[in-house]
């Protein structure tokens, strides 16, 4: 198990390393001025300017260079965005807290319901509910999310009135952003309406989250019911069976834990897709996270900023696959074997 | 299962509904306008944007003097009273002394209002000696290419509340220049505050004035926040908070109009006028807008120097097609540089009609029988003077393609785009002019006077002494039929000369819901939040 991990491990700072050479190098690939693209600061500002040529090894070779840029990085020192004049570091924190909370509720949201409704349409395989059930799911996985997100804003914030188009929360609440996820900043804020606040939020969250859930949602039920099909065909299944233990027993002590085996390890993929979609998602729903900044920063050539959104979202898929994949390593030992026998 | 879900499903729509008496009490209390886009900085004197001007004027500032628009004529603001002394060349003004500065987490004043606040802030931009001047770039492109720079000699303090600025020479829009969204008031106080701890440039980040809303907080393509001045020297606001939410789409402002999710808009899109218009929710409020949209020609650049060449392309677009489908009906197409509304306007057509094959005649005797290719810039935002750009710059492309010039789009975010436009790196853009005050001179010296074109407001880069001559002959007139006769021989040199090809002068639109009163949209500046107010359904 040590061995396995590590050999994660030391992949994912291979990997990361490799991303730090690729933004490295997007600095002297972008147009204009190597030295402004990385740190923000315009030849116009001489005294800065030259300050950062020094800090960051302009007076030396490209490998003094990349060293520097590897401490800057390191250390938080992510230049400043070229529109704002702000650290970029200080500006994605929050952004991040939005993106995550994005994430996370919609992920969790795919488990809560994909898990149940997978292992229901197993269960009743070939029935009708499990045709629906595999129906729909089949059918909305086929829906692109920038589409079924206007369809939504059509539906929901339009011709019912049940949501509102865009944001995290009504504006005049007034509610400070610390970690930029809305829910939490509302619980540790000191507004007068805090209960208002949070319902107010919730009524902004639940549209997004829905649409991001969706696609991961599908691929879980698919997983699910064929992963529990697979299973009740073995033969331990059969003599649980023999021994005349309950349905329920059998369900929960044999069939669950060995049929979530697949789900686990498609969870780094599926969070690779909910983070491609968060991008799509949060541009529609103004939604201030990392997506949308990334998007805008393109538009305004902002390079310092293109550079952190890309280094973020990166290392966080990274990072949450090579969790998974650990996670699931431990927690099913014979995919060790598997991959220590290749 | 079916079950559980449908549980979900309530339990989302019970939260959507939440505790509605508190709901009710923070809307009541609060606004939330839409802009359309980031403001530049929060001292309108760095630039001439509309979206800052709406940002922060009328809201976080107030001027020494206001223009009354119904009654047409000066009123005091900051000033309680002015006098012109030594036939014009000398103003007095006296201020007012009950008037406090914001009180924020970044700054606490420890005195009013008084003469040294009104000499920093006209110092800053008049003295290039001033430690603010070159504070945030150092451009005033306002006070610049209006010629206040050049026409006041200095501003002195008489006593704590007394000011005389002194003038070169006499001047007729001298109290109309000083009456605009651009000569605000700021602290000098804070000023001091801010050098000592060595951060002067956040002056206009982190503003402080004497105007009814104080700033809070300001997320780049999020939201403004604003709170009422509860010291304000006039009557108060009724609302407590001000949000502005950017949002740059137009499409998208109206659903929030719709959904309740902004209570005014700007710039509604203009083909969908007349289905809001029958929405009960929603009114729609227009003001006469001293405007005027064109497509400039960047002078500095060949082929556009030849003068030839600027007049084809004046004859090769079909603006009477192009004012119908974009403005539908909502705008006037343009003879001239004066709009309808002003007093210097003649009906005498002084525009190129359309005409491809005078247009292919002109640009063989400029020496492009076969036309050549070149960049129109399409404005990323909305405008009163023009509300789709991006489209008009299609249609004009077309348009073109028919005499063989081979034009492409191009287009940056709002800041980029009127930075690059300074720098002169565009062959032709689609912008236009939205007046400050109510001289006819607001219309030519800002927008094409070689001053102008140095401070990068000129957007034909186009300098012609003459020209400029011309212009100062009938700013120091001062008979009115005399400076009117003057004006139509500015309007002829710009035929003439074809710098650029005015489009439309076209209404400023502004939407908001039906329980919205006393949003004022000015026609000489800003939109304005000081009388806004929500009426309850109840009172209705």
């Amino acid at each position: 198990m040590i061995r396995y991990s590590l050999r994660r491990l030391i992949l994912l700072v291979i990997t990361l390393w490799l991303l730090s050479l690729l933004l490295f190098s997007l600095n002297y690939w972008y147009p204009g001025d190597p030295l402004t693209n990385m740190s923000g600061i315009t030849a116009n500002n001489t005294i800065a300017y030259q300050q950062a040529e020094l800090a960051r090894g302009f007076d030396h070779g490209l490998l003094s260079q990349y060293v520097h840029f590897l401490e800057h990085l390191i250390h938080g020192d992510w230049g400043i965005s070229l529109v704002t004049e702000q650290p970029v570091f200080d500006e994605i924190k929050p952004l991040m807290g939005a993106t995550l909370e994005l994430g996370l509720l919609a992920m969790a949201l795919a488990l809560f319901l994909g898990i149940p409704l997978g292992v229901y349409a197993a269960i009743q395989q070939r029935g009708l509910l499990d045709r629906v059930i595999m129906g729909l799911s089949l059918s909305a996985y086929s829906i692109p999310v920038f589409w079924l997100a206007q369809l939504f804003i059509l539906l929901f914030a339009l011709k019912l009135n049940w949501s509102p188009i865009s944001g995290q929360i009504n504006p005049l609440y007034a509610i400070n952003v610390q970690t930029g996820s809305v829910l939490v900043d509302i619980l540790i804020s000191d507004s007068p309406y805090k209960t208002a606040a949070f319902y107010n939020a919730l009524h902004h969250l639940w549209v997004p989250v829905v649409v991001l859930a969706i696609m991961p949602l599908t691929m879980l039920i698919r997983i699910m019911r064929n992963s529990v099909l697979d299973v009740l065909q073995q033969n331990y299944i059969k003599a649980a069976r023999a021994r005349g233990l309950t349905d329920r027993h059998i369900m929960f002590r044999h069939t669950l834990p060995n049929a979530l085996q697949p789900i686990v390890r498609q969870l780094g993929l599926q969070f690779s897709v909910l983070m491609t979609n968060i991008i799509i998602t949060e541009v529609i729903f103004n939604w201030p996270g990392v997506g949308s900044w990334l998007v805008k920063s393109i538009y305004e050539r902002d390079f310092p900023v293109i550079q952190a959104g890309l280094l973020v979202l990166a290392s966080l898929i990274l990072m949450v696959n090579v969790f998974v994949d650990v996670v699931h390593a431990w927690r099913y030992p014979q995919i060790r074997k598997e991959i220590d026998a290749e | 299962m079916l079950q559980r879900i449908a549980i979900i499903c309530s339990a989302a729509v019970l939260a959507a509904c939440g505790p509605v008496s508190e709901h009710a009490q923070v809307e009541q209390d609060g606004l939330i306008y839409c802009s359309e886009g980031n403001p530049e900085s929060f001292n309108p004197q760095l630039g001439t944007s509309g979206t800052t001007v709406d940002a922060t004027s009328a809201q976080i500032y107030d001027r020494l003097l206001d223009y009354d628009d119904k009654r047409q004529q000066f009123v005091p603001a900051l000033a309680r009273g002015w006098q012109a002394l030594d036939n014009g060349t000398r103003y007095r003004f006296n201020l007012r002394t009950d008037v406090s500065f914001h009180h924020t987490n970044w700054f606490e004043p420890s005195r009013h209002f008084n003469a040294d606040d009104v000499v920093f802030s006209f110092n800053r931009w008049l003295s290039q000696q001033h430690s603010y001047h070159y504070v945030n770039g150092g451009r005033y492109p306002f006070f610049r290419s209006s010629g206040l720079i050049r026409l006041i000699h200095s501003i002195e303090r008489i006593d704590e509340y007394t000011v005389d600025i002194k003038l070169n020479q006499p001047d007729s829009s001298f109290l109309a220049n000083l009456a605009t969204d651009f000569a605000v008031i700021l602290s000098e106080e804070y000023a001091q505050q801010l050098l000592r701890a060595n951060h002067p440039e956040q002056i206009d980040r982190l503003p402080i004035g004497t105007g009814p809303f104080q700033f809070e907080l300001f997320r780049k393509d999020f939201i403004i926040r604003y709170q009422r001045h509860e010291n304000y020297w006039r009557q108060k606001p009724e609302i407590k908070r001000l949000v502005y939410v950017i949002t740059p789409n137009a499409n998208k402002r109206m659903l929030k109009l719709l959904t309740g999710e902004c209570d005014v808009i700007p710039y509604p899109l203009v083909n969908e006028l007349s289905k809001l218009d029958q929405n009960a929710e929603i009114e729609v409020g227009s003001s006469v807008s001293p405007n005027v949209s064109f497509w400039a020609f960047n002078t500095q650049r060949p082929p556009f120097d030849n003068v030839l060449v600027r007049q084809a392309l004046a004859h090769a677009v079909n603006r009477p097609a192009i004012v119908q489908t974009i403005y539908d009906g909502n705008a006037r197409l343009a003879t001239g540089m004066l709009p309808e509304t002003s007093w210097a306007y003649s009906s005498a057509e002084q525009t190129y009609p359309f005409d491809p094959a005078k247009a292919r005649e002109l640009l063989s005797a400029a020496g492009y029988p076969d036309g050549f290719s070149m960049t129109i810039w399409a404005m990323p935002v909305q405008r009163a003077y023009n509300p789709n750009a991006q489209r008009m710059a299609e249609l004009m492309q077309a348009d073109l393609a028919r005499i063989g010039i081979d034009a492409t789009i191009v287009s940056y975010e709002w800041n980029t785009f009127r930075q690059r436009l300074v720098e002169g790196q565009h062959d032709s853009v689609l912008i236009g002019w939205v007046a400050d005050n109510a001289d006819p001179d607001n219309f030519f010296r800002p927008v094409l006077s070689c001053a102008a074109a140095r401070s990068g407001n000129n957007r034909a880069m186009w300098c012609n002494p003459e020209f400029d001559k011309l212009l100062v002959s009938a700013i120091s007139e001062s008979n009115v039929d005399q400076r009117k006769h003057l004006y139509q021989f500015i309007e002829d040199m710009v035929k003439q000369q074809a710098p650029l090809v005015p489009i439309a002068n076209s209404l400023r639109y502004q939407a908001h819901r039906s329980d919205i009163e006393g949003v004022e949209l000015p026609p000489y500046g800003g939109i304005n939040f000081r009388y806004a107010r929500r009426v309850n359904d109840d009172s209705l």
